[in-house]
């Protein structure tokens, strides 16, 4: 185990330094020359890690990476970008996730990476027309009697070949019994798929004459098939007779919203745009995206206050455009006639300030009374809930709510029991002292939660270790089955704006008792903006924490300028993560 | 030139429409088109044959369209239906809705009820609308399931009685053909005593707000189960149902699945909770979030089960209950015996009551977690790795080992096993 430790840890704290970015004790506060030299001094820092044994394995030739970053080689061109501007990288930036993963993954050495084979036998698929007798053949040959031409059907679509085949497989079902729907619904897939317009015409007059009613994939399908032909009005009615039953997807109007756009009718489009958003449904970004390639090309007011529209939907609800929308936001911003917009792909620096129009993007802080809601939400959905007891229990609750009540507030609350767990070796008691009394040594008011059966288990809680800790810093130790997390929440949000806390708990459980999807962004920002992640810790060296942004990563606009946080391709982020790029636009006539 | 082409066109007429369409169809197309046809069309027909001809097979072009004609020619005549309840326009577009999705090959019911749409149309998202028309149609398919072999079960029955119709003889037997009706008889009585002088088993009916109808649903089945592994142990709980609410959903759906028989029932229902009738202290809730682990089986405390079944997400509900009234809790030591693999570690409510039944008769863990589904457990925990002192305590007093192959058993010992009568348990000692 120990030797396995020391080959792994370095190399993939090696890769996460190439990739640029978690190494923020230095990125943060000195500017980071990207030298030979500085790698060499890191990686031997890296070495000294808690886990190391042996400075052999410290160099760079002998460390081995992980399969899958080798092969992303964009990544770590990106990274090294990023590592030149001294580019933070803390816990709620995309990728994040990914890579604990790909650390996990490399630990525990994948095990299950033989693909899965599918199990079910395929038959293989003609490659050119048959005629009925060949077909008869085939289907005697095959095991499967019943339902012969519907798997052959599928097999056709899952290969995509041509469609003379499946044609003649058509002729064949007719022959021999009858064609059903479900036959037909596949071979509308294939046409589909291949985009065979006058085909998909003709099934849906054979369908239509054929069946009272369509099935809503069918209709899904036909709208995309017709969506961009001259029966796109057929794809409108389509549209409606689904709505009779079920609430279409956003890929159905997304297909309509395409065809009107396609012919010119802005008025419908918009009609479509905002009736998908009014059930709920988030607008795919190629719809967006098409959108604004229409509005380049037509200098239209109307049109043009209504894309800000849709960039003000876009910043309420957090969705962040992937890099092909944000080429085309960038083009329709430049193609404003009379404006002379021009936008520039930035990435923002820790201060908060963009480097292309030096201007500070809006604070992660949250206002007065953005604060007081969100207090208020956590203490009776996160902590009360339906019920007191599922959490705690009313004492205890009381108890500490009038600890905090009577202490002035903290400037950092401390999970106990997640930061004595961060690493493995070493004793417990001994790791959540030196964090208390680094963070003591600063002056800071600190306090610490963990639970009652730290003052009783002298094997593994020293003693003298708690004894310290209590002298150094508040502590509320609450019943061993009480859930900590929502008096840290609780403790931290009623100290205060300044007060930061500690924990490597993503706490997406607690995220996911709120109700109101707008109050869940609330908690994210708050989050983001006052949770402190240790990213590096040996015994005797200064603690280090991956650093919060001060800035709040969301679409904005200051008028003459719009600044737009943007999703790389290469990179995958999480939900609870934000990108790390930007697109800086401004607005450049007042300087001329 | 022109010999020639009647010629082709027999020839073509042989080939290619012979095999492809029905005799009246033949007749009418090819015919009727061929009298039809001017001169000069014959002129075309044979530069359009000839090209074919040598580009490729002549079926070919003809063949690919053809379904189509031949979807075409069976459409009905009279035209679409007219509806038959126009009243009440969305359920019936939502029924030929299912229909065509059970003719597109997904997984909805063949016949649907009025009062099934109603539910569906209530529900909102599209997966919950799925879900229960699956539900629907695997309940269809087993009901259809078990008709048919029924059916079949009769057949054989009707053709049996034929062929084996013998006169039998009287027999001489001490008893009569044992009646279930004995058996029933035998375990009342039980049932009867262990009212009277049982350990009380207590199941708490607070749960319904928490639950969905299905859940409550399922709920009483296993409670149903539940009260027949009882009946038929040979030393039954005397089962207590607190916290029952009449006109409750719980109290609704016992009624609906027991009938008359509810009140026969050799169990006490009350409205009152545990805590009023029975001593604090000797009350244990069972709950798979307890801190605490069962050590051994307590014939003098009053165990408590919570009845609930939850699909969703809900921890620490039972847990929350017992910490609000302050009694202690226990958990099933599963760790301690079991290699857990995956599930959760609750248990249905069947499943519990034949744990505690075992454990209360033999105090055996082993035989007692038995019961645990085999899907979530990789096999009982071996004494193997145990440390070298425990080894040796065991050795001494081992009746058998924690392992699950016969191969770990040493022979000296199970050759003990047979010698003693009864054999004292290894936990009873240490």
């Amino acid at each position: 185990m120990m030797f396995l430790c020391a080959f792994k840890v370095p190399s993939v704290l090696h890769t996460a330094l190439r990739n640029g970015l978690p190494f923020p004790a230095i990125a943060c506060h000195l500017p980071v020359v990207y030298s030979s030299l500085f790698y060499r001094h890191c990686l031997y820092k890296l070495g000294c890690f808690p886990f190391t044994t042996s400075p052999k394995f410290t160099c760079p030739e002998n460390c081995r990476e992980p399969p899958a970053i080798k092969n992303d080689k964009p990544i770590k061109k990106e990274g090294r970008v990023h590592n030149k501007t001294a580019f933070p990288f803390s816990v709620f930036s995309a990728g994040a996730a990914e890579r604990r993963k790909l650390m996990l993954k490399w630990t525990e050495e994948t095990k299950d990476s033989k693909g899965r084979v599918s199990k079910q036998k395929t038959h293989k698929v003609p490659s050119k027309p048959l005629c009925a007798q060949e077909w008869k053949i085939l289907k005697e040959e095959s095991n499967r009697i019943k339902e012969f031409e519907e798997h052959m059907m599928q097999q056709i679509v899952i290969s995509n070949c041509d469609i003379n085949v499946a044609k003649s497989l058509l002729v064949f079902a007719a022959k021999e019994s009858s064609i059903g729907y479900k036959l037909l619904r596949n071979y509308l897939i294939l046409c589909a798929n291949q985009n065979r317009t006058s085909e998909i015409y003709d099934v849906y007059e054979i369908m239509k004459a054929r069946f009272k009613t369509l099935d809503t994939s069918a209709l899904s399908l036909f709208i995309r098939g017709f969506s961009q032909t001259d029966h796109w009005e057929e794809s409108l009615s389509l549209l409606e007779t689904m709505k009779k039953v079920v609430v279409p997807s956003r890929r159905d109007y997304s297909n309509c919203i395409l065809g009107a756009l396609g012919k010119k009718k802005w008025k419908i489009a918009w009609d479509l745009y905002y009736e998908m958003l009014k059930s709920n449904l988030t607008p795919r970004l190629d719809t967006l995206k098409s959108l604004f390639d229409t509005g380049k090309d037509l200098k239209d007011d109307m049109f043009k206050s209504e894309l800000v529209e849709v960039l003000l939907y876009m910043r309420h609800n957090r969705v962040y455009p992937d890099e092909a929308l944000m080429w085309s936001i960038k083009s329709w911003f430049e193609s404003i006639p009379g404006e002379n917009w021009k936008g520039y792909v930035s990435a923002v620096e820790s201060s908060g300030r963009c480097p292309t129009c030096s201007q500070s993007l809006e604070s992660i802080n949250l206002s007065q009374e953005e604060y007081g809601s969100l207090k208020d939400v956590i203490l009776n959905d996160v902590i009360q809930g339906t019920d007191t007891f599922r959490k705690t229990t009313p004492e205890e609750l009381q108890e500490f709510q009038t600890f905090v009540a009577s202490h002035p507030p903290f400037d950092i609350v401390i999970d106990g029991l997640n930061i004595a767990g961060i690493f493995k070796r070493g004793c417990r008691s001994q790791i959540l002292l030196s964090v208390v009394s680094y963070l003591a040594q600063r002056k800071l008011r600190l306090l610490v939660l963990g639970r009652k059966h730290m003052l009783n288990e002298p094997g593994i809680w020293l003693r003298q270790h708690m004894d310290l800790i209590q002298q150094r810093a508040n502590c509320f130790f609450m019943e061993n089955i009480s859930e900590d997390d929502p008096f840290l929440l609780y403790a931290t949000i009623h100290s205060g704006n300044q007060c930061r806390f500690i924990t490597r708990d993503l706490l997406r459980d607690h995220r996911a008792c709120l109700s109101d999807i707008q109050i869940k962004h609330l908690f994210l920002k708050w989050q983001r903006g006052h949770q402190l992640v240790i990213s590096h810790y040996s015994p005797g060296n200064p603690v280090t924490f991956q650093p919060i942004l001060s800035y709040d990563t969301i679409i904005q606009t200051t008028g003459d300028t719009w600044h737009i946080p943007y999703d790389m391709d290469n990179v995958t982020r999480a939900s609870y993560e934000v990108p790390r790029k930007w697109l800086c636009l401004q607005r450049q006539n007042h300087k001329i | 030139m022109s010999f020639f082409n009647t010629l082709l066109k027999k020839a073509v007429k042989v080939t290619v429409f012979q095999p492809v369409l029905p005799e009246e169809a033949r007749n009418a197309l090819f015919l009727r088109a061929a009298h039809k046809l001017p001169p000069r069309r014959t002129l075309v027909l044979s530069v359009g044959m000839r090209k074919e001809e040598i580009q490729l097979v002549p079926s070919e072009k003809l063949d690919l369209d053809e379904w189509k004609n031949v979807i075409k020619s069976d459409l009905p005549k009279e035209g679409p239906e007219i509806l038959e309840h126009e009243g009440d326009s969305s359920l019936t577009a939502i029924r030929e809705m299912v229909k065509m999705w059970r003719m597109a090959g997904k997984i909805v019911p063949e016949n649907i009820s009025n009062e099934q749409l109603k539910v569906l149309m209530e529900l909102t998202t599209k997966s919950s609308r799925k879900k229960y028309l699956k539900y629907l149609a695997t309940k269809e398919h087993l009901k259809n399931a078990k008709k048919e072999k029924q059916m079949a079960k009769r057949k054989i029955m009707l053709e049996k009685p034929i062929e084996t119709e013998e006169p039998s003889e009287p027999l001489n037997t001490l008893f009569l053909k044992f009646q279930p009706r004995t058996f029933a008889c035998m375990y009342n009585w039980r049932a009867a005593r262990a009212m009277k002088f049982g350990q009380p088993l207590v199941f708490d009916m607070v749960y319904d707000k928490y639950m969905t109808n299905m859940e409550i649903q399922n709920t009483i089945s296993q409670l149903l189960e539940t009260e027949g592994c009882n009946r038929r142990s040979p030393d039954p709980f005397h089962i207590h149902f607190c916290s029952l609410q009449t006109e409750g959903p719980y109290q609704k759906e016992f009624l609906k699945r027991y009938r008359e028989t509810w009140d026969k029932l050799l169990v006490t229902t009350t409205e009152k909770a545990h805590i009023e009738m029975f001593p604090k202290e000797k009350l244990v809730y069972l709950t798979a979030d307890s801190p605490n682990v069962m050590k051994t089986y307590e014939h003098d405390k009053i165990y408590i089960i919570g009845s609930l079944v939850d699909r969703s997400i809900q921890t620490g509900l039972s847990l929350a209950n017992a910490k609000r009234l302050n009694l202690s809790t226990a958990r099933l030591p599963l760790e301690k015996y079991l290699h857990w693999e995956i599930g959760n570690k609750t248990l249905t409510l069947d499943q519990m009551i034949r744990i505690l039944l075992t454990l209360k008769d033999t105090g055996d863990w082993k035989k007692a977690l038995e019961f645990v589904p085999k899907r979530k457990h990789g096999g009982f925990v071996d004494t193997q790795n145990y440390s070298q002192e425990k080894k040796e305590l065991l050795k001494k007093r081992k009746v058998y080992q924690f392992g699950s192959s016969p191969k770990n058993i040493d022979k000296s010992l199970s050759s003990n096993l047979n010698k003693e009568p009864k054999p004292k348990r290894w936990w009873e000692e240490e």
